[in-house]
């Protein structure tokens, strides 16, 4: 499992998100990596790649709405970084349209992701709920 | 070479070491090197362009590979596959990209190409008529090294 405790940020709309997106992301790195013949897993890969797609982008949208709400400072900054983690999901997918399922990529892909989804959450993520604390606690 | 470089690139490291493997580096003794070598199993090479241009090299044995993957997926490893080694080469990048905001606090405006990741063999790469900078990293996991060959 990937997901740690120390990656909450202490707003539980967000946490339950988070939780459910590194869960998406073990189960496909587990899929991606175990014995099985290739052939057999495509379908779980494409499914799980058309599920990250579409989940990141209501993640993040949601993300955004709430840091609105809370007028966050830092809205704009982690708005350009919602938008590079998609552009990275959007370049492998585009790989994926062009040149089929390949597994050598989509290893390429979970292996990055993993340390995309780690550091976004991470690190910048949790700057909102410092935010929301200094603020003295749930907005 | 100036110390802002290196300690950019240390502080970038322990930060994003410390957050994504749960380990603490400490810095070993910096030695001056001739050229970019490893007898390490996967490097990952960083190019720089801008203000200050060359190259960064990241060199970690296959154990301390294996076991940071191992920590961030939470899986066991037991061959650097695709999976680790583009996790890998994603870690030095992100640490890269760390280190050029830190750099661009001392006035250094910087870009990295995408990582370039060699496992077995690395190619030595000639430091030219500048010398390099090696720092390596002390870890609980495992020791490794950091090539720095930067000119302004």
């Amino acid at each position: 499992m990937m997901w740690k405790d120390k990656y909450k940020i202490g707003v539980d709309l967000i946490d339950q998100q988070h939780k459910e997106l590194f869960k998406r992301v073990s189960d496909f790195t587990q899929t991606i990596r175990n014995e099985e013949n290739w052939e057999a897993k495509l379908d779980k890969v494409k499914e799980t790649m058309s599920f990250m797609k579409d989940y990141v982008i209501v993640h993040f949208n949601e993300e955004e709405v709430y840091q609105e709400q809370i007028n966050y400072p830092e809205l704009e900054e982690h708005k350009h970084a919602h938008a590079k983690f998609k552009e990275g999901i959007d370049n492998y997918v585009k790989i994926f349209e062009e040149e089929g399922f390949n597994e050598e990529k989509i290893q390429e892909f979970g292996g990055k992701l993993m340390a995309w989804l780690i550091m976004h959450v991470g690190k910048m993520d949790q700057k909102i709920g410092e935010y929301v604390k200094s603020k003295g606690g749930q907005i | 070479m100036k110390v802002e470089y290196v300690n950019s690139f240390y502080k970038a490291t322990k930060d994003v070491l410390q957050l994504l493997v749960d380990i603490e580096p400490q810095r070993g003794e910096l030695k001056v090197i001739e050229d970019l070598v490893s007898n390490k199993d996967a490097n990952v090479e960083l190019g720089v362009v801008g203000d200050l241009k060359g190259t960064i090299l990241f060199s970690f044995p296959k154990n301390m590979t294996l076991e940071m993957v191992k920590i961030m997926s939470g899986m066991e490893m037991d061959k650097i596959d695709n999976f680790a080694s583009s996790a890998l080469g994603e870690v030095a990048n992100i640490i890269g990209g760390n280190a050029l905001t830190l750099l661009s606090k001392h006035n250094y405006t910087c870009d990295i190409a995408p990582p370039q990741i060699f496992i077995g063999e690395y190619k030595p790469l000639h430091a030219g008529n500048g010398k390099a900078l090696l720092l390596p990293i002390l870890t609980p996991i495992g020791e490794f090294d950091i090539s720095i060959h930067l000119k302004e």
